[in-house]
């Protein structure tokens, strides 16, 4: 074949073309990641000059750690908020899809969230979440509910209000990538399933739920991760308190790094979160064999 | 029978009921663009201002907290680390797509496995090398890193790869190089990819809190979030000033959303489903 063998003789373009990206993914993402995996049997700690070598004891430590465990538990938590935006998502989805007017408005009322500055937003539910007299809490008190949820006050509850905020940001992005994917879904397998006498409950349930099963899938393991690595809105709204309530594990890195400077120890808690991030995507190899057909 | 007109009934219900979920979604905007033209007294105790108090906006721009700055670093580090993206994941992406060459697959491959490290992960050991680099609390810590995305190679490869292969076919054979096809022939069609991943690269850096956070330390460097961020920590009750700081850092978003919003949708839409 004329044109093969002529790109063939191209390569060194190809490496031209790669070689200025390369230089900086080399020496921003590479050459750090390397080096953090190194740090994490260190007990390097910054302004502090003596650094040596401790083998195993940063993970011997991280399994004892308390805080570690706590984080863990909360990150949990964190979590979630990704299946209960995607249901939601998936629902709006399925009624803008098909059944609405104003679907170009409708879409950017849901959307807007999501491209809105975090830290700003953030900010914005810390006063709408206000205990004493934020509009939540009155609103609640109106309808007679006397003594309403402290929020981001309480440690009981401010995970939980954050779940909240983060369903409210992720739930537009979710919604897009579901209304790509419906739009897929043919008119004619839903034509046939109406022939056939299937009411809409079972449309939905047995028919298009399975047929966008593989975004679901998707949007699972990318929000998954997503959420594990984002610590923003947290910092923003509760810079992990009260009492290190909303500490997740990502917060909790930042923190050991830069709040005590431990930062041998921060990587190494660091890479638990990357382990954590590589069996998830381990899983979505198999599980995309196995489960997404197209 | 008239089956439109009873369908459309239902529809506009559906449509009244979905107005009132997306506002739902919107009342955070609302309150916060209502309480930022409210009086210090009028703070929770109402929908809507009594009149149109502009003094929280003249506080923020002209006063003690200045966002002018603020606007001008986030505005900096934005265009320049977007621009450099845009360009370099461009450039990447086509060799990616377009040029057969040896170990293109394995470097992709690890192109890939970068994006699961978490920046948790190299936040310390950039740190210490921005330390060394002399760049640590300079914009050039936020636009240096910023100019190279791995999203960026991804998405622009995935639109290359879609380029039909006739169109570039007969340049090969008319003697052009790879180079002047990139610039001749792939970029001007790859417009809407490029504005798109433009648009999202740009949100990203706009609206980035955990980079300047990390690196940045000086007051007079800081982009809007932080300065968001230190404005809040320093006026805690002010929050008319509070929500007209916020409305500032979210209203050229949501502009550059009317403005674009179908890029941004079909950018994402064919970035998750087909990626």
């Amino acid at each position: 074949m004329k044109r093969h063998s002529w790109m063939r003789k191209q390569q060194w373009a190809g490496y031209a073309f790669i070689l200025p990206n390369m230089v900086g993914i080399l020496l921003f993402f590479i050459i750090p990641a390397l080096f953090s995996f190194g740090l994490m049997f260190t007990n390097y700690q910054f302004a502090n000059p003596n650094v040596s070598f401790t083998g195993l004891d940063n993970l011997k430590r991280m399994f004892q750690d308390d805080q570690f465990y706590r984080a863990i538990k909360h990150t949990g938590i964190f979590l979630l908020s990704v299946p209960v935006s995607l249901v939601l998502a998936f629902l709006v989805a399925l009624v803008l899809n098909r059944s609405v007017y104003l679907k170009g408005l409708l879409r950017g009322m849901f959307f807007l969230p999501y491209i809105s500055s975090g830290v700003a937003v953030a900010f914005v539910w810390m006063l709408l979440f206000q205990p004493s007299h934020g509009p939540i809490n009155e609103a609640l008190r109106w309808i007679g509910i006397a003594s309403p949820p402290g929020w981001f006050a309480d440690s009981d509850t401010a995970m939980y209000a954050i779940d909240i905020v983060q369903v409210w940001f992720m739930l537009g992005y979710n919604m897009i990538i579901y209304l790509a994917a419906l739009q897929e879904v043919s008119a004619e397998q839903m034509e046939a399933a109406t022939i056939d006498g299937a009411g809409k409950g079972t449309i939905t349930w047995k028919i298009v739920w399975p047929l966008v099963s593989p975004t679901t899938f998707l949007l699972l393991v990318t929000g998954l991760i997503m959420t594990m690595k984002s610590f923003a809105i947290i910092q923003a709204i509760t810079q992990g308190g009260p009492s290190g309530s909303t500490t997740i594990l990502s917060l909790y890195v930042y923190k050991t790094a830069f709040s005590y400077y431990e930062m041998g120890y921060a990587s190494t808690v660091s890479w638990f979160l990357f382990a954590v991030i590589l069996v998830i995507t381990i899983v979505q190899w198999i599980g995309q064999k196995r489960w997404v057909h197209y | 029978m008239n089956p439109t007109a009873g369908l459309s009934k239902s529809r506009l219900l559906v449509t009244v009921l979905m107005l009132v979920a997306g506002a739902f979604m919107i009342v955070p905007f609302l309150w916060m663009i209502s309480t930022s033209f409210q009086s210090a007294s009028e703070v929770f105790s109402r929908w809507l201002p009594s009149k149109l108090d502009w003094s929280n906006h003249k506080r923020i721009w002209t006063g003690n907290y200045n966002f002018v700055p603020y606007y001008m670093n986030s505005l900096k580090v934005s265009l320049i680390s977007t621009a450099g993206a845009v360009f370099l994941s461009a450039f990447a992406a086509y060799g990616f797509a377009r040029v057969e060459f040896k170990g293109r697959n394995t470097l992709f491959l690890v192109y890939l496995s970068m994006m699961m490290i978490p920046p948790q992960v190299i936040f310390v050991p950039k740190f210490i090398m921005f330390n060394w680099m002399n760049i640590y609390n300079t914009h050039w810590a936020l636009i240096l890193p910023g100019m190279f995305s791995i999203f960026g190679v991804f998405m622009l490869r995935q639109f290359f790869m879609g380029v039909p292969r006739e169109i570039t076919e007969s340049a090969f054979l008319d003697g052009a190089g790879h180079f002047k096809i990139f610039f001749r022939l792939i970029l001007p069609l790859a417009k809407p990819a490029l504005a798109t991943f433009a648009i999202i690269d740009f949100s990203w850096h706009w609206n980035d809190y955990e980079n300047a956070l990390v690196f940045l330390t000086s007051p007079k460097l800081y982009t809007i979030p932080l300065g968001l961020q230190n404005f809040i920590l320093e006026n805690n009750v002010d929050y008319n000033g509070m929500m007209a700081a916020s409305s500032a850092a979210i209203v050229p978003m949501i502009a550059i959303f009317l403005l674009g919003q179908k890029y941004i949708i079909q950018g994402i839409a064919s970035s998750a489903v087909k990626g």
